[in-house]
Formats: C-alpha cells, structure tokens, sequence
C-alpha cells in the first residue's frame, strides 16, 4: 500500500463515523464551541501576574525602563551572576539599537557557537497565564539562541505583555499576517529541567541552566517586591 | 516490544517479588497525586477547562475527516511532505525511506510514545541507523535495553545507583565517580549534545496538530525534543491521526490540562509549534520536513464504542494514580501503553485475546476516571472488554460459568433463599466457632492470601424471617 | 415488595424504606441487617425487608455478562418500586443501583431504572441527610481508636465522605483517625480478589499498613465486601485489627464478633 493509497483507505473510514455535517455546519458548530474559560491571574496586575509565573517557573526577573536603563539591566545580571560581559545577541533590531557601551558589554550578533555561554533574545510576547515568553525562530531569533547557551536571558516589553493564550494567539496571528508563518513558534517558560532520574529535578537538561526575563517599560518600583512575595521567592 | 501481557500475572508477580522498584513505586504512588491535586487546585479553572476540552475533542472527533484534511492542506502549505501511514510496518517504513534518501547514518529522537507502538527505533536499528533517544528516561532505558515503564517518566522504575552504575558502563568518558544526581543529567547532556550537533535526522512526536495552521504542538521540559526538531537537517515528525484539533487556542487550553495531569508544574518549560522547514532567511532549522500520519487502528476505534479512549491526551495520571499501576509497574502489562488507558488501548492495538488480561487488571474504584483530565470513563471501558471478552470466550470457563450460575440463582429468589440458607448453614458449622478459613473449595484464588471469614449462622432472610414470625 | 407492607408504610405516615441487605450481609453477616433495620427505625423509618432480594448483580455486571444483569436488574427495580427510599449498608451496591442500572436500560426500564435511583441511599448518607439519626443517650464507645475505610464506590458514586464521621461522633463519641491514602482502593474488587490475589493481596497490605500506623485497634467501614477482604488478609499476615461494619457500631454492637473473629 502507497502513502496515498493509505491516505484514501484513512478518509474512507473516517467519513464512515463522521457526523455527517457539511463543512459549513461544521465551522458553525466550532464557533459555538466559545474560548476554554479564562485562567485566574496571580495578582491584580498583568504584569505583576507574568512576573509572578515566571518566578514560579524558576525564571529570575528584574525590570527595566528604556535602552539605558534595559542594556544596564542586562549588564547587572551577567556580571553579578557570571562575571561575564560577553555575549550573543539575537539579529534583533530591538537589540541592534541598544546602547551596549552603557552597560560595558561586547555582544555579538547571531547564532551562538560552541563554547559561548550567553544569549540574548527579544520575545514578541510575555504571557501571563503560563509565565513564558514567546519568540519566533527566524533571523531576529535563532533556534540556537533559545536552546544551546547555559544560560538565556530574555527581554520582553510590557506593552507584549498578554494576559493569556487565547490572547497570545490573537496577537501571533495578527504578526504573523504581516509576516510569513514563522517556522517555529516557541514559548519558553523556564530553565530546561528533568525530574526522570528518581524524580529529582535538576536544571540544565539539555538547554539553558538558567533563565532571565527583563520586563521593559514604565512599570512601578513595587512590581518586583510585590511578584516575588506572590510566588514565595526569597530577595 | 514482543507483547507480554499474556503473562500480566507472571510479570506482575516478579515486579512484587523485588522490593526495592516496589518501595520506589510506592513512593511514586503517593507523591505524585498531591502534586497533582495541589496544581489543580492551585489552576481555579480546572473543571471548566476540563468540560470545554471534551466538548472540543467530541467536535473533532465527530468530524475528523474534515479536520484532518484541513490540517493536511495547511501543513503542506507551510512546506511538509504529509504522508499517510495504516499501520505500524507502514510508518517504519516511510520514515526509513526518508533518512535513506538522505544517506542518514545518526538519528536523533525525542520522546514519542508513537514510535513506541511501531517499534521504529528497532526498525532503524536493523537498516543500521544509529537512533538514539534524548530524552532522559527515554534514553536511559533505551541504553539499558528496557522499554519505558510509563508514558511519561520513562525510566523512574530505575534507581539513581542503578542509572549510575549504566553510564559508568556504557559512556567511555574515564575515570568519574557521578556522585549526584546532576552530575549524571551533565553527563547525558554532554554525550547528547555531541549526537545532536552531529545528527542526520530528527525524529519527534507531536501533542497536538492544529488543522487551521498546520503547526504541531510539541511539549517538553528538558528541550531535547526542540534540539531534535531545529539542529538536524531533517525532520521527522510522527503522529497519529486522533492528535489533531481544531485551533491553536484548542492545544494552549489542552496544555492547561496536560502540563498539571502529568507532573503537577503550572506550565512545562517548552511549549513548540513547529510548521516547515527552515524560511529562506531563516538561520537555522531543518531544510526538509515531513509529517507521518498514523492510523494503526484508530479509524477502527473512532467507529466503535470506544472512541473515547481517542480523547487520551496522554498526561498518564491514570498510570500515576491507578493502584494496581502503582503495585505492579509499568512492565507487568507487558506492552506498550500499561495503567488503565494501556489496559484500554493495548486490546483494541493488538487484540483482546493478547490482552484479555488487562481489562481485569481493575477493581472499578473510579480513581482513574475521577482524575482523567479528558473524562474518559475508563473503568466503563474496561467493563466494556471484559464484556467482549466473556462473549469471544477469552475468559476461563470456570469464571464465565460460576458467575452465570450466581446470576441466574440470584434470579430465582426462593430458590436462592433455599439454596443460600442451607450452604451457609454448613459453612458456618464447618467454621466450628473458630470464624474463618484459611482454605476453602471454589475459593482458591481469595484463599491463597487471605482466610475466608466464616458466615454467622444462618442468612440475615433466615433470621429475619424467624423474627418477624415470631414479632408478627 | 408487597402491596400489604407498601400499604403500611403510607398509612403510618412515616417514609417507607426498603432496607436492601445486600448478599454479603444477607450470607455472611446478618448482624449488619440487623444493625441498619434497628438504625432505620430509630431515625422513624417504616422498614421493609423485601422477601424477593438477593444481589444486585455486581458479579455479573463487572464480568460483563449483559443477559445476567438485565434479568437481575429487572427484578431489583421492580421490588423497590413501591418504596420511599432504598436504603442499602453498602457504598458498592448503592451504587450499583443508583449509577449502573440506568445505564443499562432505553426506555420505559430506563425511566423505572432512574426512579429507583432517585430514591436509593448508601446508609450513613441516608442518616445523616435525609433521615437524620437522633442521638438518645451516648452509646459506651468502643475501646481503642478507630479508623474509617472510604470505600471506592461509596466515595465516588455515593458521594459517601463525611457522613459516616459525623454520625460516629454524635452516636457513639467517636473520632475517627484518618488514614492517609483515604481515596485508594484496598483491593477487593468483588471479583478482582480472586482473579488477581497476588496484587490484590499488595493493595490490602497497603491499606492495613496505612490503618496500623494510625494506631487503630477497629477498622470500620460502610462496605462488608472490603471489611471481608481486608480482615481476612490481616488474619492471614497475623495482624491484630478489629473490621466491624459501621452500622454495627452506630448500634453499639458489640457483642457480634468482628468480621472473621471466633464465635
């Protein structure tokens, strides 16, 4: 038996148990179907919610206000953490424009390689619901850049900030109208991680050990306060 | 895997008699519905999230003809080679035909209980093909030889001394003592990522294909399944035809289910959708890629009374929470899908009369059913085979005839208040006052653990009978 | 059910109820009738015992014999037709009743099937919702702790969770400890024990480890066919633990010995 001729002994049988509706009705009847029932948000603000979940997600956070402010950010988290003022940043251009000598950082732009531990991306969209940000793999973010580095650190806008799915969706499918259809489509919500020996988890399984999410725009002082006693973290 | 499940109670025995993976299983047992139960609750909507999911997956299942073409007619769109497979041997094959084309020596896969159920890892393997797993468990026990022993957490039947002891052996990397748990997920990592930048092609499963774009939906918290689907230069991705669903707001609103059904997180590190291959100014990701539609019996199973069971999102809480998972693992059942979505799924793969002993591997408690975050009445399920069962005469004849005459008997009340009164009445004189058996006749199965307590001495009609005489 | 003891019932003016012994009751442990009938009617129930009652088919029906049950079914529904209620000392059978047989009929049985259900009670859930048990004088508690063993389907198809707590403590002083997997099975399964007694005997362990390390001396419960199985595995591993049915207690019984004790 062929691919198609399998392809035709498989509709065959599915059209013998189908409802029998016409395509229309069909559509009518997934209309109807409505949106899964909004998730409840840790919090009273959208952002304090997405901050919160990324916490629980073992993600560390801090926020940022405007190009000095974000590459200054970044530069206190590499080197508090890594002592490091190298890294690679994603051919964004939100990323391009970033006044780097600000923070006293070296990025290079592209495709991590082999040995290089850091990477940068720009997400399309934070999503507070799951506590992950969204990146689309393509120039402006490689693969590679979300899942080779030991560590990934993460800049979204608060204006990208969304309170759910269903809301994430909406706005893909408005970007990606412009756009092609990205390739991939990828929402990050934590370090890479593995419980499968004993049930012990351990970061790093295969991708980043650690991840970093700086939240960009006007955002009040207490935000971070206010997340981290939402999801129980220490300061 | 060769199917064992004839011998359920001979495995079963076996995994009781070694100790330490019972302790182990039991722990699993008991911590892993409260994290379960504290996600849950912890997500308000869990309920109502669970009935629209149905509700959705009721909508697809009905009209899956329509979706899947929609989703075939999106995903060729956006650049796959879709290919249609009915069976197991058929989707092996398509899938070695593709890494032969491209002279494909190294696969890299992750974690697809899919290509569990073809074996395709052995098919490879006979052409060849060096396949190897990345997902953790996954590969732990495929380096082991073993088969996962459940759907989820591959290798938990395994101790950390026991996984030790395998890469000591099986990873030529010199002197080490790998005290720690971590240090042996560096360990694999390392070995891994070598495979993975090296890798011809990349093998994955998919939770969910969404027909109005064409994406699949691809879960996981290690990452390995995305390393597998952007570092080779083909992609291959398997599914079968019950994953798909409608919108892409239909798989988020799954997830919600699935990531808090399987491990008890709010939401797993990795949630990809993947459409094609690599756009012309695309950096990376595969220049190929190709989708492999199974049916293996679920055209079959959506046109009978179990459909049902099509709406398994695959999170394994009814292993996790199932108490005769728990005692005897996931091996005893002898295939590749064990707990009671296993014991519903194995018959209607293979055939009942392989598996005839896994629809009575449950007591009816509810526990799976309760917790199933697609409602699947699994326990009706399995009364349903066991009906099937006793009609194809895959029962012992002992059984079908005993209970026959129990039910007939009962049938007959005044024979039965005849019968029942006098057997008890010697039973309770056999007793001689000491209140139990510890062997009784037709009673072997409950007597070769347990004694039989003895009847009091006449039946409750008997002596209600007496007294109302007596009162009235 | 006759039309004379029916009759009865509505010229007393209290609610009728058919008391449904179960067939483990009926054969193995008539104190336990005796124990609900004595219940029923201090909570001013006008009982019945229904002469025609035998079993309500579980055997069969989780063994998938469709003919069997239908027949069974059939006769079960047709005797408790003239009752008020149906009360049964059993989570498993109240069941039985109220979730399967619906299930198994279309049409005119299916609408006597659902009637039936309606008005069929697990017995702690009756006392204590519908027919509330009053509390005369306190009963002499039993010696030593006790523990209650939530049977499966009394918990999951009867709704059966406070009830038998709440009505131990107010009867007889009882606090219940609690064992800590109270929502898993204890490997009766009616017929599973006996099909499968390695495991079956694994899940019963399990449980009589769980109750021990409670420190009970009593294990109690709503459900002869667990307290059966579980005293009969704690006879044969030499474990000392009482299992006597709940109504039992809620009588003060306790002259009958426990379940598989010597006379």
């Amino acid at each position: 038996m062929t691919d198609r001729d399998a392809r035709t002994d498989i509709f065959a049988r599915l059209q013998h148990s189908a409802s029998g509706l016409s395509n229309n009705d069909i559509l009518r009847e997934q209309w109807a179907l409505g949106s899964a029932p909004a998730p409840a948000l840790p919090g009273s603000d959208l952002h304090e919610a997405f901050l919160t979940n990324v916490l629980k997600n073992q993600g560390t956070v801090d926020c940022a206000a405007g190009r000095v402010g974000t590459v200054k950010a970044i530069a206190a988290h590499l080197y508090a953490n890594y002592r490091k003022h190298r890294l690679v940043a994603s051919n964004d251009q939100r990323l391009a424009a970033l006044p780097w000598r600000d923070g006293g950082l070296l990025p290079r732009f592209g495709s991590v390689e082999a040995n290089e531990q850091v990477a940068l991306s720009y997400a399309r969209l934070g999503v507070a619901e799951l506590g992950a940000v969204v990146t689309f793999t393509g120039k402006a973010n490689p693969a590679a850049n979300n899942l080779l580095p030991e560590q990934h650190v993460v800049l979204v806008d608060a204006a990208d900030v969304v309170a759910a799915s269903e809301q994430a969706w909406e706005r893909i499918a408005a970007l990606t109208e412009a756009e092609e259809r990205p390739r991939g489509i990828n929402f990050i919500a934590g370090p890479s991680s593995t419980a499968d020996i004993e049930g012990q988890l351990v970061y790093g399984a295969h991708g980043p050990k650690a991840w970093h999410v700086i939240l960009v725009g006007d955002l009040p002082d207490s935000i971070l306060q206010q997340a981290r006693a939402n999801a129980g973290v220490q300061t | 895997m060769e199917q064992t499940s004839r011998n359920f109670l001979g495995n079963a025995h076996t995994a009781l008699g070694d100790e330490a993976r019972a302790e182990r299983r039991d722990l699993l047992a008991l911590f892993q519905p409260i994290m379960r139960q504290s996600a849950v609750d912890d997500f308000a909507a869990h309920e109502a999230t669970r009935a629209h999911v149905k509700k959705v997956r009721q909508h697809t299942l009905d009209n899956l003809a329509y979706y899947l073409a929609r989703y075939e007619e999106q995903a060729t769109h956006n650049g796959n080679h879709v290919h249609f497979a009915r069976d197991a041997a058929q989707m092996n094959s398509i899938v070695l035909d593709i890494c032969q084309r491209h002279d494909a020596q190294r696969i890299a896969k992750g974690k697809s209980m899919v290509t569990e159920e073809t074996g395709l890892n052995e098919h490879l393997a006979r052409a060849g093909l060096d396949v190897r797993e990345t997902d953790l468990g996954e590969y732990i026990v495929q380096q082991a030889g073993e088969t996962p022993s459940h759907i989820v957490g591959p290798a938990l039947h395994k101790s950390a001394d026991e996984i030790r002891e395998l890469f000591l052996e099986k990873h030529d990397l010199g002197e080490r003592d790998l005290l720690e748990t971590s240090d042996m997920v560096a360990e694999a990592r390392q070995v891994l990522r070598e495979h993975f930048l090296t890798a011809d092609v990349g093998i994955i499963g998919a939770n969910a294909l969404i027909a109005e774009n064409g994406y699949s939906m691809l879960v996981t918290n290690e990452g390995n399944g995305d390393l597998c689907a952007n570092l080779p230069s083909v992609l291959i991705v398997c599914a079968t035809i019950d994953r798909i669903l409608p919108r892409a707001e239909d798989a988020t609103a799954m997830l919600r289910l699935l990531v808090r059904s399987a491990t008890g997180q709010p939401q797993t590190c990795y949630t990809s959708f993947y459409s094609g291959p690599r756009r012309a100014p695309d950096p990376d990701g595969p220049l190929e890629t190709h989708i492999v539609l199974l049916d293996n019996e679920r055209s079959d199973i959506l046109d009978s009374g179990y459909r049902e069971i099509l709406a398994c999102i695959r999170c394994g809480a009814c292993l996790t929470h199932c108490p005769i998972y728990a005692g005897v693992g996931g091996h005893a059942y002898g295939s590749v899908y064990s707990g009671p979505m296993g014991s519903v799924l194995t018959p209607l793969l293979t055939s009942l009369e392989e598996s005839a002993a896994l629809p009575n591997a449950c007591t009816s408690c509810g526990r799976c059913a309760e917790i199933c975050p697609a409602d699947i009445p699994l326990p009706d399920l399995l009364r349903d085979l066991r009906s099937e069962e006793r009609e194809q005469r895959l029962s012992p004849l002992r059984w079908r005839f005993g209970l026959k005459m129990h039910a007939w008997l009962a049938a007959q009340p005044a024979l039965y208040r005849l019968l029942t009164g006098l057997g008890i009445r010697a039973l309770h004189r056999l007793a001689r006052g000491r209140g139990r058996f510890r062997r009784l006749p037709l009673a072997g199965g409950w007597s070769s653990q347990r004694d039989f307590p003895a009847p009091q001495q006449k039946t409750f009609m008997q002596l209600y009978r007496e007294r109302d005489r007596h009162d009235g | 059910m006759s039309e004379r003891s029916a009759a009865q019932g509505k010229a007393s003016g209290r609610p009728l109820v058919a008391l449904f012994a179960t067939c483990l009751v009926d054969l193995f442990r008539p104190s336990v009738g005796f124990a609900s009938l004595t219940l029923l009617q201090r909570a001013g129930c006008e009982v019945v015992v229904p002469p025609e009652q035998t079993c309500c088919g579980q055997p069969a029906y989780n063994n998938g014999d469709r003919a069997a049950i239908i027949a069974l079914a059939k006769q079960t529904i047709a005797m408790l037709e003239p009752a008020d209620y149906v009360v049964i000392p059993s989570g498993s059978c109240a069941g039985m009743l109220s979730e399967h047989y619906p299930r198994l009929f279309d049409g005119e049985w299916h609408d006597r099937a659902l009637a039936v259900a309606s008005k069929t009670f697990e017995l702690t859930s009756f006392l204590r919702d519908i027919a509330p048990l009053p509390t005369p004088e306190k009963l002499h508690p039993p010696s030593g702790k006790v523990a209650y063993h939530d049977s499966c389907a009394g918990l999951r198809e009867m709704q059966v969770r406070e009830q038998p707590r709440a009505l131990l403590k107010s009867t007889c002083g009882v606090e219940v400890v609690e064992l800590q997997q109270r929502d898993v099975c204890c490997g009766f399964g009616g017929t599973f024990c006996a099909k499968m007694p390695e495991i079956s005997a694994k899940m019963a362990d399990d449980k009589l480890k769980d109750a021990a390390s409670t420190g009970a001396t009593i294990l109690t419960g709503g459900d002869l066919g667990c307290l059966m199985s579980l005293a009969g595995r704690a006879q044969r591993t030499g474990q000392n633990l009482e299992m006597r049915h709940v109504a039992e207690l809620l009588v003060g019984d306790q002259d009958t010995p426990p379940v598989g004790g010597a006379d």
